[in-house]
This record gives C-alpha cells, structure tokens and sequence, in this order.
C-alpha cells in the first residue's frame, strides 16, 4: 500500500512537473517580451491579442498557420522519432533540402502522368532524406563518431551542394539560382486552386498538410502498434537493455535514423511541391532546426510534437498579420517568437537531458538507480 | 553499564510515507548494535535523524544520558557521533588523508595545510584501530573496502565514539566483510559503540550483541542476540514466517544441456578473464557457481548469453553450438538469463513494466503477427506475469523505476522464466534484496530446475550458492579452483578454493 502511494504520488510529480515547466517558460518568455515591446513604446497586451487573432482569428489566418506548420510536422515528427531511438538528429535540416531538391528535380525533370509521378517524387524526397542521414549514421555507427558532429557537417555539405546545384547544372534562368518549375503533373495543389479561388484566397495552404498528417497517424501507429516501433522506443529507452533482450541495436538504429531522414526529406519535396513549386537557393533556412526544437517542445512523442510544430506555424501566421494589420516590425515579433521558442525549449532540452541520462552507458543509469533504491 | 544513545517517541514524515512512527531504540555503551529490517523500513532514516541529517517530527534524543537538541550535522559530530553511508560521500580525486581531513584540516602557519600532521594524524588512528590503509593513494584507485575503511577512519578522526554503519556489508566480498568485523571488534575492544545496519540475519547473529528490528516505519522487537535466532528475526522483519534454506527435493538430474569446454573470454581491458573453463550443466540440475565477484564470472556469463565473444573454446547448448549465434538466436535455442545488472541489462528503467515483460518474445506469435504488436495479447501477458510472479504494483503501465527493487527482480524473472527455458543462468539474483524478495527467487530457481531446466546459479553470496546448488564450481581468477557436490560442500572448503588455495591440488576434477 506504501508502495502503491509511493508510485502514483511519484508519477503525479513528473507529469506535474513537466506541464509546470512548461507553463513557467511559456510565461517567463511572454514576460520578458512584454518588456522588450514597452521599451519599444508598444502595448504588450494588444500586441499579444494580435498576435492570436492573426494566427487563429480568421480563416485566411488559419490557412496560413497551417500552410507554415506543414513542413514543421514533418521535420519535427523527423526530429522525436530520431530522438526516441536515443540520437540527437541536428540533420534535419540538410535532410530536408536535400529533399526538396530532389523533390524539385523529379518534378521537373520527367514526364509522366499525375499518378506516377507526384508519387514518385514524393519518393525521391523520401529517399533523399534517408540517403543524407545514412552517411552521419554510418559514422556514428562504424567510427563512434557523435551524430551531433556529423550532421552539423552534412547540414553544411548539404547547402554548398544545393547552392551549386542551383547555381550551376540545374539552374533555369540566368538571373536567379534557381531550378526549372516542376510540372504540373507533380504539384501539391493549393486549396485556392482546388476551390477556384473561393476557399483560401491570399495563402498557400496546399494539401500537403494531410501528407503530413498522414505522416503522424503512421507514426504513431509504428510506435504503438508494432515491432519496429516497439524496437525503436526500446533502444531509446536503454541500449543495455535492449541488447540483452536480443534487439539488433545497429539494425534498429541505423533504421530509425534513415526513416527520420526520409521524413524530414518527404517533408522538404511536399514544401517544393505545394508552396514553391521550384528550388531557389536558400529558399528558406531554419526549417530543421525549428523542427528540433517543436519536437523537444513536444516532449518527444509524436502527437505533442505535432501540436508543437502546428503551435509553431500559428506563432509565424500571427506575426506576418501583426506585421500587416498593426505595422509591428516584425522582428519584434520573431523576439517574442524567439523567447517563447527558447524558454520552452530550454525546459524541453532540460527533459531530453535527463532522458538521455537514462538511456547511455551505464554509469549513469547506475547513479540515477541508486538514487531511487532507499 | 550506560546508555550512549536513547531515541524516544521519534517520527519522520516525508511526503506520502511515514518513515519512523513513534521509533524508540536504545544502545548501550560499548555494544554493537544491529539494526534490522528490510528494505524502506525506516533504518536510514532514523540514522539520519541521529547524525542530523533530518529533522524529526516528534521524539526526544538523548546522548550518554543527557538529552540532546541535534539541529545539524555539526551537532552530531560535536556529540561524537560518526555514520558511515550507504553510499560513500568521498572525493574521488582526493588522496585517503584528504579525504580523512577534508573540512577539518590541521593548519600549519595560518592558512597552508600541513601535510606532515595530517600523515600522522591518520596513521595513528589507523594503526589504533588496525585498518591497514595508504594515506597517499587516490579514493578512486581503491576497492570499495577500502573505500569503506577511510570512510571509518574519518569519522573516527572527528573523534567519533558512537559509529552508525548503513548497510556496511552490501558492497563488500565475503573475505572484505570478515576484515570489516574484525575492526568492528576492535572498535569495541577500544571502547567504541557501533550501531550496525543490514538486513543480512547472519551477519547479526556473529557480530551483535542486541539487535532491533524495524518493520514499515516502527520498532516491532527489541532481543539479545543470544535470546533469538534467525528464523525468529526473519518473521520480525517480514511480518510472517519465512523460510530461510530452501527446501528442495533431490535433484534428477538427465541430459546434458550446457556443455563448455576449455573456454576462454577477455574483459574489458583486454585482459583474460576466462581462462580455459570447462562444466556441464544438466537438465534438473542447479550448478552454482561461487567465487569472489571479479573473478571472470561476469565474462562466463555474458560470453554464454552472447554479449562477449568467446575467444577460444566451445558452448554448446542441447548440442547445439552457441558461439556463432547472436544474442537473439541463442535466446531461441533456449537461453534465458537474469543479468547481474538488474537496473542496466535487466530492465529499461523509463520504460513501463509491459514492455519490459516482452524484450524476448514481441516479434513472434502470439505476441506479434506479421510486423503488428497485439496489444491485448501484451496487456494479458504483462497482467498474468504479474499475477503469477507477485509484482507489486500499481498497474502495468507503470514504469519500471517505480518499482522497489525486489519487484523489479520479479518482473525480470517472469520474463526469463515465461520463455521456459532449458538454460536459465540468474547471476547475482538476489544482490541488495530483502528477505521476503529472496525467498521469492530462490523458489523460482528451484522450480526451473524442477521443471527440467538447466539452471547456472552465479553468486558471491556462498550461503545462496551451497543452499540452492546441486553441484558447485568454485572460480578463481578465471580458472575453476575445484567442485564439488552440493551436499558435501563446506564453507571452509569453499573459501579456500576462493582465496585461491588448493589443497588436494586437483583442480581439474571440475564439471563430473
Ligand atoms: N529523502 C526522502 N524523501 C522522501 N522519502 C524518503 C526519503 N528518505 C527515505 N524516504 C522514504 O522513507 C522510507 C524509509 O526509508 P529508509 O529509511 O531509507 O529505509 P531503510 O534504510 O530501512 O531501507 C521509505 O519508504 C523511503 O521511500
Ligand atoms: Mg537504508
């Protein structure tokens, strides 16, 4: 009976404590933000009601918030599935152009019908991606190289080769670095297209949202419901443990890491395919980090990681209104954005410390273990 | 004769448990005192109380007759009082005598510490009391018994007269426990107080002179030790009867199961720790390996199981050859093993205790079809493992380091054991677990062989090795010193082979 209250009482504190951090670094960012704004002369309230009204009070503000939280599901859902195989996947980034630059050479480089072809497309973003995180795991694996190192370094390898792509064998124009359109055979259609401009005028929503939804109830699914799921969630949990249980630490890892890098690059050719519908050269950076981040906010599981990244989306959608309607620069905007995204994150990263405490080498688990036998 | 510690009426509370309710215990000048009961009784607690660690509640101290006000530990060491924790609070970078010093460093001149005395000063205390030490070595240099020595040493150099020792024999090597009470009687013999934590019955019975028994927070018995007897201490403990030897019926032994010949392994640092072993275990039989932990037997047993390469030699199981098989693949010919590292190997801490359950079966029927887990076949698993092995605990969704630690040998045994296993290897089964939990495993040890598994008991502790084993194989230094039949084995003849001493002088009449 001791021991029952014990646990439940034990249990009650994490889950407890967890939410309360959150809520903490939520409300020490929007503290310290309001700070920044009355130095800047601004009311902090009206900017913070703005701020929410922009991202969630119309339509055209949900569309948009959705249209830039697509490509943060998939890099972050990429993010929480390398790090519940206990790997710290900062590769996300590359990843992810990597797989939009095939994305955007598939579509425009053949021809073939709709059905064939978007697929197809999808597909060589999936297998770009997982080719881009191949080399770094392979190290890690091989060599005992830190995963964090090598993908910092295939994150750069990955833009300079971009930049001469775009630059050089695929560039279509003279003035600007950037590739051929792709063939409308493998676009992504945006609602205003579907609806002929009845649904969704002013944003760029496309369906590649339900491609990324689809994603997560995949996800979670594998997770939940099946062997490699179950592999994967073990390995995470502790190394030791699952050798000696008879998992195939290498096949497991190596796995989870190449479907992470496929995500994230799946997630790179949707964005081609439904918003850009062509490869500028640094179209827009940050996406894999900002997935990182959505899914240490999320706690690392596959649904708080998605409302984390569609979280992220509306912060965005409701700065760009800001910057519209109420002529707030919007780097004051990205401040707020920037400190909210960072205390929570300190909060999240705190988390995955101490998860990952657990899971390597045994020393510490030793240490934590000794603390919970009295 | 006086009374150097009375603690009257003392209650602590920490969120959710009453740790010491209404606690009375009384010790005598000069005597050595244990202090029983399993694990989570309440004995740390108290202790802490008394050092000023904790603050109770309610409850009077008094010290040599006088009462006492212990707000913080210097109080404590101000009243001669020195404890020994369950974990050692040493630097390891530190050297023995700055260690011995630290915080109470004689100063030469003012601020630079002087050297010299402090040498002294600890070889004084050291060759008083007969603990051999080097002042100069590095903590982290030295074997948890000696760790331990300094850790006496220091509060003996705060000029401790009454010594709490938590669980001083947990960590130690049956020779390391004998040194420990040859200074616990020195101490006495000096005019010390020892108060001795463990809950290891027969360690009370040769070292103490009255014991108190604890149980959920409360005294519940107060004897001398010539006055009771193990049995009786062990209901004290537990609240029931306990059976403290294993009743076991002859062992029918039939068909060979694990064949290993000339094995040999390396450690960690590459050094041999398997030098050319050989044994047979039967179907129906328990070989019980013994020998001071560090003597190759972490390196048999993870060479068997698949976690280290056999460097040379054969291990065959039902014939069949292990060494090229993967860990998985010998799980599949029969293997089954509760590692030593319960909380490393033998589960996954933050994972809950279904998942636990099903390391070795979930990617085959009826656990799994095709790659999809069933998850109601899981959940009926997990919830009749923990009826059958008696887990105690909340529900199967909980994780595993809710659990005590007796509780999480059962989920590790149901696990094991469910594979029905014609091996089963339990290394270390009962390390750090209370009575109740032992009784436990050992039942189900002697029910695998009884079933007709081939069991390998691996164990430092001789008195699980000669209760449970049918046969026994002493290792020292990676090579196996002598065995003999379970029933004729002796302790004396048993220490010896683990010291390393040979007295016929045929080693090699090992396995038959
Ligand atoms: N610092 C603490 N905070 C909360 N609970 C504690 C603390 N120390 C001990 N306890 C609880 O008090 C009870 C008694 O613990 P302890 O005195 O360590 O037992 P023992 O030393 O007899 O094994 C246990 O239930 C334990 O969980
Ligand atoms: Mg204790």
């Amino acid at each position: 009976m001791r021991e029952k209250l014990r646990t439940i009482t034990q249990l009650l504190r994490n889950a407890f404590g967890r939410s309360i951090g959150i809520l903490l670094s939520i409300l020490a960012a929007v503290m310290v933000g309001s700070i920044i704004m009355l130095i800047e002369g601004q009311n902090p309230l009206e900017i913070y009601w703005l701020l929410i009204k922009g991202a969630l009070g119309s339509q055209r503000g949900l569309l948009i918030s959705l249209q830039r939280a697509t490509p943060l599901i998939f890099t972050a859902i990429a993010s929480t599935l390398a790090f519940r195989t206990g790997v710290f996947n900062v590769g996300v980034e590359g990843q992810f152009f990597i797989g939009a630059i095939c994305g955007a050479f598939v579509g425009y480089a053949v021809k073939l019908p709709m059905l064939i072809h978007l697929p197809l497309t999808l597909a060589a973003g999936f297998f770009g991606g997982a080719l881009w995180a191949f080399f770094p795991t392979i190290m890690r694996q091989k060599l005992g190289v830190s995963e964090i190192i090598t993908t910092i370094m295939t994150n750069y390898i990955a833009t300079f080769l971009i930049s001469y792509l775009t630059n050089y064998p695929l560039r279509h124009t003279p003035t600007t670095p950037e590739t051929p359109p792709v063939q409308p055979t493998a676009q992504l259609a945006q609602f205003v297209e579907l609806s002929e401009g009845t649904f969704g005028k002013g944003t760029q929503a496309h369906v590649g949202i339900f491609i990324a939804l689809l994603v997560v109830i995949v996800m979670y699914i594998i997770f939940k419901r099946t062997r490699i799921g179950y592999e994967w969630r073990m390995v995470g949990l502790s190394f030791p443990f699952s050798e000696f249980g008879g998992i195939n630490l290498d096949r497991t890892f190596i796995g989870g890491m190449l479907v992470s890098g496929g995500i994230a690059g799946l997630g790179g050719a949707v964005e081609i395919l439904g918003v850009w519908r062509e490869y500028k050269d640094l179209f827009a950076a940050g996406f894999g980090f900002r997935g990182n981040l959505a899914a240490l906010l999320g706690g690392q599981n596959v649904i708080g990681s998605t409302i984390a990244a569609l979280f992220y989306g509306g912060m965005e959608a409701g700065a760009l209104g800001l910057e519209w309607s109420a002529g707030v620069p919007r780097q004051l905007i990205d401040i707020v954005v920037g400190l909210i995204i960072f205390f929570m994150a300190a909060e999240g990263m705190w988390a995955f410390v101490r998860r990952i405490k657990w899971v390597r080498g045994s020393r510490a688990v030793h240490r934590t273990t000794e603390d919970l036998e009295v | 004769m006086t009374t150097a510690v009375e603690m009257l009426g003392i209650r602590k509370v920490f969120p959710g448990v009453v740790a010491n309710d209404n606690v009375n215990l009384s010790v005598e000048e000069g005597e050595i005192h244990a202090l029983i009961g399993e694990n989570g009784a309440g004995k740390s607690t108290l202790m802490n109380v008394l050092f000023g660690l904790h603050h109770p509640e309610a409850g009077v101290i008094k010290i040599r007759g006088k009462e006492v006000h212990i707000r913080k530990n210097a109080d404590a060491i101000a009243l001669g009082i020195g404890m020994v924790h369950q974990k050692f609070k040493l630097v390891p970078s530190f050297t023995v005598a700055e260690n011995i010093t630290l915080g109470s460093e004689p100063r030469h001149r003012g601020i630079f510490l002087d050297r010299k005395a402090v040498h002294d000063n600890v070889m004084e205390i050291s060759r008083r009391f007969g603990l051999q030490i080097s002042p100069d070595a590095r903590i982290q240099d030295l074997p948890v018994g000696v760790q331990q020595r300094v850790e006496i040493l220091k509060a003996l150099y705060r000029q401790a007269d009454i010594l709490i020792l938590d669980e001083p024999t947990a960590v130690l090597t049956p020779k390391e426990t004998r040194d420990l009470f040859g200074v616990i009687r020195s101490l006495v013999a000096n005019g010390k107080t020892v108060i001795f934590i463990t809950h290891k019955l027969r360690e009370v019975m040769e070292i103490s002179d009255r014991v108190t028994a604890m149980r959920d927070g409360k005294v519940v018995g107060v004897t001398k030790t010539t006055e009771t007897n193990p049995t009786q201490l062990a209901r004290m403990m537990v609240g029931r009867d306990v059976l403290l030897r294993v009743t076991k019926t002859e062992a029918q032994p039939k068909d060979v199961v694990l064949q290993i010949r000339d094995l040999h392994v390396f450690d960690d640092r590459n050094l041999k720790a398997v030098q050319g072993v050989s044994f047979d275990v039967r179907a129906g039989e328990i070989l019980g390996i013994a020998g001071v932990e560090g003597n190759g037997q972490r390196e048999l047993v993870e060479a068997i199981v698949g976690l280290r390469p056999a460097w040379n030699g054969e291990i065959q199981v039902k014939a069949q050859n292990l060494t090229t098989l993967n860990i998985r693949q010998r799980r599949e010919v029969g293997v089954s093993c509760v590692p030593e590292d319960r909380y490393v190997r033998g589960v996954a801490l933050p994972a809950s205790i279904e998942d636990n359950l099903i390391v070795n079966n979930y990617f085959k029927p009826p656990i799994a079809q095709g790659p999809l887990l069933k998850p109601d076949v899981i959940a009926r698993h997990a919830q009749e493992l923990i009826e059958t092995f008696d887990v105690r605990t909340p529900s199967k969704d909980v994780p595993a380091y809710a659990l005590s630690g007796g509780n999480l040998q059962k989920v590790v045994l149901a696990r094991e054991l469910s594979a029905q296993p014609d091996l089963f290897i339990a290394a270390q089964p009962t390390r750090g677990l209370d009575i109740g939990s032992i009784e436990f495993v050992h039942r189900r040890i002697v029910e695998a062989r009884d079933r007709g598994a081939a069991v390998l008991l691996v164990s430092a502790e001789l008195e699980e090795i000669m209760s449970l084993s049918d046969r026994i194989v002493v290792l020292y230094e990676g090579k196996i010193m002598g065995a003999i039949e379970g029933a004729r084995a002796t302790e004396e003849g048993l220490g010896l082979w683990m010291a390393g001493i040979t007295s016929e002088g045929s080693p090699e009449a090992a396995g038959h």
